[in-house]
């Protein structure tokens, strides 16, 4: 088997995602939707509910106060908000233990980038027409979630790939592609594709080290401009440091500029504090 | 005693047992002082060069920001013996994602900024390591002044 049919072979193995967050989803479309029926679809699935107490009690999803059921949970939170917390929670178990050792991160460290990313392309989306809050959120947490099925691989060809981006200053990604057959970013598409996530969200997980990305559909720009901010920030930040091309000129199309993206960042350490619980769900 | 030095963070020590490590340095810089005679070492980690963008912030997190973050480390180290004269400062970080546009170019802001308020103030950098698209993690042990540098794609070696 070549090293690229071993690759495509795991993720025809990857586990579903978790079908509570998709049932929650279409039931919330229903205005009428009560708390009780979401809390009899939520509580099916033991290790979300805890998951879900957990993130509420989080400040960073701002409660008026600390909640100890589920039911309770569900009257206190906006389905906005109740969207956040599922898709959180649903992703958090594809980042335990340590599942990006390839790209030489600790335990905990891509996780942690997802949880980052998310929060910069939910402070970013206000400059973004046409992307809602809660797509910016998934998608930010699920951008990298190709490392995870990668990382061994990355492993198995590292010195090559850290010879390449060195020696040659090419983007990591591209390194990948060299060696592997597949980036960390297709490899990513694929999986959301079978998890059946919105075409918009797979595009922009795909092409999230696309240098022009700035200039491609709103979300694809949203989420690449995320990712750079918060790499640069260090936040998560493995083996493929700052090797990344991204042609910034683009964030003109959006009225942002270098102090906006200053502000953010500066923004981004406060939210992470806020958010610390998130960061211990896996 | 190892002390981590978060992002926007700084700590300063005069115990030789303790090391001062900052990990994964992209565009922000860190900054380690360290005086031989006193035996006090410090270290810096910012992240924007000017406090100007958000005075408000920068009063809440002065170790955000280089204009901020930096008088504040040399001043700390002062409090616990420390001299100007003799302090030896290493820089390194500033790190920024490929873009010919430089609108990402945080982290040769960051470097500028650190340079000037060097040269305006008479202190010489004995050492850095700065700039390229490589992640970076540096310790610091206060009893010796050995720095550790750790870069992704070089290695581990001493600064």
């Amino acid at each position: 088997m070549s090293r690229l049919e071993e690759i495509l072979n795991l993720v025809q193995h990857v586990p579903p995602f978790p079908k509570v967050a998709q049932r929650v989803m279409e039931l919330i479309e229903n205005p009428a939707v009560t708390a009780r029926q979401l809390a009899e679809v939520i509580q099916y699935d033991q290790a979300i509910t805890a998951n879900v107490l957990k993130i509420c009690n989080a400040s960073y999803f701002g409660l008026p106060r600390k909640v100890s059921s589920l039911g309770e949970a569900l009257v206190l939170i906006g389905h906005d908000t109740l969207k956040d917390i599922l898709v959180t929670s649903s992703s958090a178990r594809f980042y335990g233990g340590n599942v990006a050792a390839g790209y030489h991160l600790e335990q905990g460290e891509l996780w942690k980038h997802s949880v980052a990313t998310a929060i910069m392309a939910k402070l970013l989306v206000r400059h973004v027409k046409g992307v809602d809050a809660g797509s910016a959120f998934t998608a930010g947490l699920l951008h990298d979630i190709g490392k995870r099925f990668l990382s061994s691989f990355v492993a198995d060809d590292f010195k090559n790939i850290m010879q390449a981006v060195t020696q040659e200053n090419i983007p990591f990604e591209e390194a990948e592609k060299r060696y592997l057959g597949a980036t960390h970013a297709e490899v990513g598409a694929l999986i959301l594709k079978r998890w059946e996530f919105p075409v918009e969200m797979i595009m922009a997980v795909r092409q999230h080290h696309n240098p022009d990305a700035l200039q491609q559909d709103p979300l694809t720009a949203l989420i690449a401009l995320s990712n750079a901010l918060v790499v640069s920030m260090g936040i998560g930040t493995g083996a493929d440091g700052l090797a990344t091309r991204l042609q910034g000129g683009g964030i003109k199309r959006f009225g942002i500029t270098q102090a906006d993206l200053d502000l953010h960042m500066a923004a981004l350490v406060g939210e992470m504090d806020r958010a610390q619980e998130l960061l211990h769900l896996n | 005693m190892k002390i981590v030095v978060g992002i926007s963070d700084m700590k300063v020590s005069s115990n030789p047992d303790d090391v001062l490590i900052t990990y994964s340095l992209g565009s922000c810089i860190g900054l380690v002082v360290w005086d031989p005679v006193a035996k006090v070492g410090g270290m810096l980690h910012y992240m924007l060069p000017d406090s100007s963008l958000d005075r408000g912030r920068a009063e809440a997190r002065p170790f955000m920001f280089a204009d901020t973050g930096i008088p504040s480390l040399f001043k700390e180290a002062y409090k616990y013996g420390a001299i100007k004269s003799r302090m030896v400062v290493k820089a390194v970080g500033g790190s920024q994602v490929m873009d010919a546009a430089e609108v990402f170019n945080i982290g040769k802001r960051n470097y500028m900024i650190l340079r000037q308020m060097l040269w305006k103030n008479k202190v010489m950098i004995a050492k850095e390591d700065i700039g390229g698209t490589v992640n970076r993690t540096i310790s610091l042990q206060v009893g010796t002044g050995t720095t550790i540098l750790k870069v992704s794609g070089r290695g581990e070696f001493e600064l």
